[in-house]
């Protein structure tokens, strides 16, 4: 007999022996009627130090509900099984994937067209901020400066992740992955908003009449 | 090292349809079962048929087992409720044999025995002795650490850390001690177990 096969199989019958290891002599133990054999009477020695020998110390109880189980099917218990997703849910999944999908590619453009199209952002920061621009003189400011109305809201001024130009080249770059009407809106756009920023320098916005509306509003 | 990680491999060997790991599961718990059992029924012959009828009970339910608890706890209380039934069903009361676990061990098996022998068959008692003989003779003849590592595991029920710290040793040499003193106890056991009966004093 193996010497550390059998200080495994001691350590196992203390209930000391590391997990993987237990699963591999427990199932040599299945297998091996003389290691069996040894693990019982393990058992004897550790009932009878503890005086619990009962009416017998041999391992006739032990045949007898080996017998008893030999007639009994093996018992194998149900794994478990991880829950199945209803007919509907599967049919429906592809379609979903599809929609998601679309929707990410509509938000890409249509983020892209914000991002490009002129905006009176800077207008609107200056009635925010007070900043006069060109032509203004700083009595109507005052006017300006104290809206009753509505708050103008804090805007932060965004920046072109990828300027206009690297944009329009890589558009036109891969127009074969794009459709022919997003292709022309976005390189339109682009267009637009080039032109808007070399026609006119910084600086010579006009305030919108939106703004100057609410700026001579009553008071 | 949690608990009762070597019952449920074994008990995982069961469930996937192998009948030799109940069988180690039977022989390591054979003794308590039946101790357990004669708390509630005077023969000894029929605290074996109880306990018999349990482990059968607790093979036909192990599919239901999911380790929730220490697989001899639920075995227990399989046990418990097949003695009670018994009890019930052959109108008979539980003896009044309440285990005070803070009594002396000692004791309380010199009274077991007793109760043993009224019923117990010649044949029985002397394997039962001899086993019991061959045993004791053999941990007496043991080196004294082997001897004092193998009391604390099985009397005290202490763990190979606490045997450690006890001994002042590493756990190695714990589990080393225990096992070669379990191995010089079974190589004399061996033969009483293959029919070498009356070659104790021999041994000894």
């Amino acid at each position: 007999m193996n010497e550390e096969l059998d200080s495994q199989l001691s350590a196992m019958f203390d209930d000391e022996l590391p997990a993987a290891e237990c699963e591999l002599l427990a199932r040599r133990l299945s297998r091996d009627e003389d290691l069996r054999g040894r693990w019982g009477r393990y058992a004897a020695i550790g009932a009878t130090i503890r005086a619990e020998g009962g009416p017998r110390l041999d391992a006739e109880l032990a045949r007898r509900v080996s017998v008893a189980i030999s007639q009994e099917p093996a018992v194998v218990a149900e794994p478990v099984r991880p829950r199945s997703r209803p007919f509907a849910s599967r049919l429906w999944a592809p379609v979903g994937g599809v929609a998601v999908a679309a929707s990410v590619a509509a938000a890409a453009i249509l983020w892209v067209r914000f991002e490009s199209s002129p905006v009176d952002s800077q207008v609107v920061a200056q009635a925010a901020s007070g900043t006069p621009g060109v032509g203004q003189s700083a009595d109507s400011l005052t006017v300006v400066n104290t809206p009753d109305r509505y708050v103008v809201p804090k805007v932060i001024p965004r920046r072109s992740i990828v300027p206009p130009t690297q944009l329009a080249n890589y558009v036109v770059a891969h127009s074969e992955f794009s459709s022919p009407v997003n292709r022309r809106n976005l390189l339109s756009a682009l267009m637009a908003s080039e032109s808007g920023t070399a026609g006119a320098p910084a600086g010579s916005e006009e305030p919108s009449e939106d703004v100057n509306d609410d700026a001579k509003s009553p008071q | 090292m949690s608990a009762d990680v070597s019952d449920l491999s074994l008990v995982r060997r069961v469930q996937s349809g192998d009948k030799g790991a109940f069988d180690a599961l039977v022989r390591k718990y054979q003794h308590k079962l039946v101790k357990l059992v004669m708390r509630y029924v005077r023969n000894p012959a029929e605290a074996e048929d109880i306990a018999q009828e349990a482990f059968i009970k607790a093979y036909r339910a192990l599919p239901q087992f999911r380790g929730d608890s220490a697989f001899y706890t639920w075995l227990y209380r399989i046990a418990i409720n097949t003695a009670k039934n018994a009890v019930v069903s052959r109108d008979r009361s539980p003896i009044e044999y309440n285990i005070d676990r803070n009594n002396d061990a000692t004791e309380e098996s010199y009274d077991m025995q007793g109760r043993m022998k009224d019923s117990e068959t010649p044949e029985g008692l002397v394997l039962t002795d001899e086993i019991r003989r061959t045993v004791n003779a053999a941990i007496e003849a043991l080196p004294e650490d082997l001897k004092t590592a193998i009391v604390l595991r099985e009397l005290d029920g202490l763990s190979y850390e606490e045997i450690a710290a006890a001994m002042d040793c590493p756990v190695g040499t714990v589990r080393s001690r225990i096992f070669r003193a379990r191995e010089a106890i079974d190589r004399r056991l061996r033969e009483v177990f293959e029919g070498g009966l009356g070659r104790t004093e021999d041994l000894g």
